[in-house]
């Protein structure tokens, strides 16, 4: 563990929307091939720490530090974006191209990759979501499970160093939300650095190297699945984890 | 009264010929104004503050003059700022496509707004530029659903383009005219004028209707 890179190091990290302050100053850091679960009450600010992490959300202050990149805005969000896959909750897939086409367009537009290699790579990553018979099809052909699953194939598709999660199972129905899991346990057990937002708490405990409590714009308590899960320390932790176990 | 219907046979050929001008000057009106107005529908959301300023001035301004006096301004007024004539073809395509742009901004600004901002994040999370975000996810998509309204604006230049025949432009309405001032046959021309306009925009709302279709089904 202690050989291992650190990819993403935020510090003090802060963002308001107008008047409301979300992020009260996150320090961070996450080690390569690490599993990071983030958990909390709805409006802590856990999709937004993760959405500030490719700069979907701008931070007011703070940096963040992704493989030895500082993030400055503009300037070069784009190099970092190439190299984070990020999943959604509503997928945002697109609607007016076939499943293969949504996979190839962003290797072949910013990765340069020609159409052959392009699509050899998308079969690939469709087989292994267990979607490959989906290729030709609509993203609106498919359920909610496999729109999802269809999602991680496309993120993973630009070769990311660290995929992002955004509540990836909560627009799903119960029955597809284990296929979705599945796909990312997988994706933890080959090595890829993952940073989760989730309420999926058997998902945490089993995968999670590190789970992490955010509530009213802060880390409240970190640690292994154990630690947080078993013997939580920070009261509102407590709380929290008694009404959802 | 009479209706002479011989007349209006007569006229006819020197009509169609009018109308394929009016034909011409509103497609070109609608190509250019659709250049137009993708431009400054980008413009008015980016984050630049002037430029935005520039493009509401632009459709403020259009919106709120009526198109003749735009044809009045380009064909008279600018001759004189310029120091030379304006060539009327080259007077009506511009005043029209301009014209026509401030609207076709509005009606790209609302198709464009109306898709789900979590395209354009799937787009930008994936590490495309804005403008490949846009143009290969958003703008096809908006185009989709603005099409109706497309089609409204095409049907609208068909018939505002009567107004260029003040400047002498001899579009269909001003072929009528001047066929009158011969004849003194004012309802039979105009009649006839009024259905080949009729026929023009029902074919386009057709087209229009089809077009919507064969989107639809995809």
């Amino acid at each position: 563990m202690t050989t291992r890179q650190d990819i993403i190091k935020i510090t003090g990290l802060q963002k308001s929307f107008g008047d409301l302050h979300v992020l009260k100053g996150i320090d961070l850091c996450i080690k390569e091939k690490e599993v990071v679960v983030i958990i909390g009450p709805s409006g802590s600010g856990k999709s937004t720490l993760l959405r500030c992490i490719n700069y979907l959300e701008e931070p007011t202050g703070g940096e963040i530090v992704f493989d030895n990149i500082p993030l400055n805005g503009e300037a070069n969000i784009n190099e970092v974006r190439k190299e984070v896959g990020m999943v959604f909750q509503r997928f945002n897939l697109f609607p007016h191209m076939t499943v293969l086409e949504n996979l190839v367009l962003a290797p072949m537009k910013v990765r340069k990759v020609s159409r052959k290699d392009a699509e050899e790579l998308a079969r690939m990553y469709l087989q292994k979501v267990g979607l490959a018979e989906k290729a030709d099809n609509y993203p609106d052909q498919l359920s909610g499970g496999q729109q999802q699953r269809v999602a991680i194939a496309r993120a993973l598709c630009m070769k990311p160093k660290a995929m992002l999660f955004d509540e990836p199972t909560s627009a799903l129905d119960p029955e597809m939300i284990n296929e979705v899991l599945e796909v990312m346990k997988q994706l933890a057990k080959e090595g890829m650095t993952m940073v989760v937002v989730t309420h999926e708490m058997g998902f945490a405990k089993e995968v999670g190297d590190r789970v992490l409590f955010v509530d009213g714009g802060y880390i409240v308590e970190e640690g292994t699945p154990e630690q947080v899960f078993d013997h939580p320390q920070n009261p509102r932790t407590q709380s929290f984890l008694s009404k959802i176990l | 009264m009479d209706v002479n219907f011989e007349l209006m046979q007569s006229a006819f050929p020197l009509l169609i010929a009018g109308a394929c001008i009016t034909v011409e000057i509103t497609a070109l009106t609608v190509f250019f104004g659709m250049i137009i107005g993708i431009c400054v529908s980008l413009i008015r959301m980016s984050d630049f503050k002037l430029l935005r300023w520039m493009g509401n001035v632009y459709v403020d301004f259009i919106r709120g003059t009526p198109l003749l006096i735009q044809i009045f301004l380009v064909y008279f007024a600018l001759p004189s700022i310029i120091g030379h004539r304006v060539d009327a073809y080259f007077a009506a395509i511009s005043a029209c496509s301009i014209n026509s742009g401030a609207y076709m901004a509005e009606v790209f600004r609302g198709g464009i707004q109306s898709i789900d901002i979590g395209q354009m994040e799937a787009g930008r999370s994936l590490g495309m530029t804005w403008w490949q975000t846009m143009r290969y996810i958003i703008l096809p998509q908006a185009f989709k659903r603005i099409i109706p309204p497309l089609g409204n604006e095409f049907i609208a230049m068909l018939k505002d383009s009567s107004l260029v025949s003040v400047i002498g432009f001899e579009e269909l309405t001003r072929r009528g005219q001047l066929i009158i001032a011969r004849t003194y046959a004012s309802f039979e021309i105009w009649m006839a004028v009024a259905i080949i306009y009729l026929i023009l925009t029902f074919t386009v709302a057709r087209l229009t209707g089809l077009l919507e279709r064969k989107f639809e089904t995809k």
